[in-house]
């Protein structure tokens, strides 16, 4: 069985976004109980949130658009750049402690105390642009952490596999320059869905052609569309690149009975998923997967996805 | 609304009397495909293409025994010579719609855009009409576009409208096309949101139907009918 990390903490229910908003506290709550119901709780290493320095956030994001949201999050604004945006008072201090909280699971990952991670953070990160919040996103927790390992532990390699449904244009945009970063991201197409970007033919920038990857999904498509794409792109994606940490954003909203998409995926199809990518961490980055969650929102089926989830990331030899 | 706000302004021409490689080699240094020709004056006389210079230099000459022979003929071919004379023009205040229209009629990727003394002042092609209807569908910005079938009656708009307003979501643009049954209308909203859930459930109430998205059209009439 391996040590898995699994990063939990009750200040990130207090990101409060409003009445009717699905990006809400529950998810997380409905998440957890997934965890402690299927009796995975004694089995993992529990992380707390921790701040994040500073010094990070400002690895991806402009200073000016961190004080902006901090003088709007605190004067009390109840939105931040798109009313999508639902905030409270406490939102700029939570958004620290989720993106502190994922530094946290990495250095731990790096420093060989656990072999992977599963971070259960709000609010969510990888629509944030370097300067603007979006999709319900402010800090880019995954990319904030691809910067922390390249600065702090010199990773020359790092690949981020991003499933949730709604295409990472925050963390493309953030490493679309960077041949260092390979960013895979599969979602509902473009066209249908929210943002508008992660087409086909979007591949990267400058010295970064060719490491950033978009497998766009038509609506009503699901399990055999992904066995496709992870068989045939993603694992010789992989193969090529050689990932010596990989980094998941994971969004549960694939899920067929989440309203939040036309994607089909079931059950099922998560778990062939998470198995891919851990077999690709086995393969090539010493099994070293740090995963956060993104989106998911369909309360009643996150606690059996979240609960598989982990139960891959533990792996092998779970004790009955 | 208006050609001059979306045409090239500083466009680059050339005299009739310029070579065919002069002509060629502009072309390929400036990344353009047409050269309005003009004379002392600026006023438009008529239009080259790459492809009337391909055409005056084919590459099949290379497998003929005369090949240095045509070459050498190509070569002293001037503008003049193998432009189109008396281009079709459009207007600085005539419309991107007249240009959309007429770009669909005349089969040619740019017109030279004239004033009324016939002096050059810009020059659109078909890619800054894409550009300009890329801008008019919103999709540069985030947002998420649903499909709803109406019925043809008046006053279906304003309760898609009010319902998408009353839950504080922004437009991005709205397109209304028509459908296969002629009695119905596909409205297109694109909503500056990630969150339509509620909205949806909401239209749904409302009695619209959401389209499947693998049914969407935007270009749904039959192609006789478009191209009649």
């Amino acid at each position: 069985m391996k040590r898995t990390g699994y990063l939990y903490d009750l200040r990130y229910l207090l990101h409060d976004t409003g009445p009717y908003h699905p990006e809400c506290a529950e998810r997380l709550q409905a998440i957890h109980r997934g965890i402690e119901t299927g009796g995975l709780l004694p089995l993992v290493k529990e992380i707390s949130a921790v701040k994040a320095d500073m010094r990070w956030i400002e690895a991806v994001h402009e200073p000016g658009y961190i004080r902006r949201f901090e003088e709007l999050c605190l004067s009390g604004h109840r939105t931040f750049d798109f009313p999508d945006n639902q905030m409270c008072p406490e939102t700029y201090e939570i958004a620290f402690l989720a993106a502190g909280g994922v530094i946290e699971a990495v250095r731990r990952v790096m420093a060989g105390e656990i072999d992977n991670a599963f971070c259960v953070v709000r609010p969510p990160g990888h629509h944030a642009e370097v300067n603007q919040a979006m999709g319900f996103c402010y800090f880019n927790n995954i990319a904030i952490a691809a910067r922390y390992l390249q600065e702090e532990w010199g990773v020359a390699r790092i690949g981020i596999f991003d499933f949730d449904v709604h295409h990472g244009n925050g963390t493309q945009h953030v490493f679309e320059q960077d041949p260092t970063v390979f960013y895979y991201s599969c979602h509902e197409h473009p066209t249908f869905a929210f943002p508008g970007t992660g087409r086909s033919f979007e591949k990267g920038v400058g010295p970064g052609l060719g490491t950033t990857r978009n497998w766009p999904v038509l609506p009503g498509q699901g399990d055999d569309e992904y066995r496709k794409l992870i068989e045939t792109d993603l694992w010789p994606a992989f193969d090529a690149f050689k990932p010596e940490v990989v980094l998941v954003s994971c969004g549960f909203d694939a899920h067929e009975e989440d309203d939040m998409s036309d994607i089909r995926l079931t059950t099922a199809g998560y778990s062939y998923v998470m198995e891919q990518i851990v077999a690709i961490a086995e393969k090539y980055a010493g099994g070293r997967i740090v995963s956060v969650l993104e989106g998911g929102y369909c309360l009643a089926r996150l606690p059996e996805l979240a609960r598989n989830h982990v139960q891959i990331l533990l792996g092998k030899d779970i004790p009955a | 609304m208006f050609v001059h706000r979306s045409m090239t302004p500083r466009v680059i021409t050339i005299g009739k009397e310029a070579s065919l490689l002069e002509a060629k080699d502009l072309m390929r240094n400036k990344n353009i495909r047409h050269l309005p020709v003009v004379d002392e004056q600026q006023k438009l006389i008529g239009i080259i293409t790459d492809r009337d210079i391909r055409g005056a230099m084919p590459l099949e000459n290379v497998r003929l025994p005369d090949f240095c022979k045509k070459m050498e003929v190509a070569s002293q071919l001037k503008v003049g010579d193998v432009m189109t004379p008396d281009p079709i023009t459009i207007g600085p205040h005539d419309t991107i719609e007249d240009a959309l229209l007429m770009f669909e009629q005349k089969k040619v990727g740019a017109f030279p855009v004239i004033d009324a003394e016939g002096r050059l002042k810009g020059i659109i092609s078909v890619r800054d009409i894409l550009r300009a209807f890329t801008n008019v569908l919103g999709i540069g910005q985030p947002g998420t576009l649903l499909c709803i079938l109406v019925e043809e009656k008046v006053g279906q708009l304003k309760k898609i409208v009010d319902a998408i307003t009353e839950e504080g979501i922004s437009f991005g643009s709205v397109l209304v096309a028509r459908y296969w049954d002629e009695n119905k209308r596909a409205v297109f909203p694109y909503l500056l949101t990630n969150n339509v859930v509620r909205v949806k459930q909401k239209l749904k109430a409302l009695g619209f139907e959401l389209l499947d998205p693998m049914e969407w059209y935007i270009d749904q009439l039959p192609r006789h009918e478009r191209d009649g």
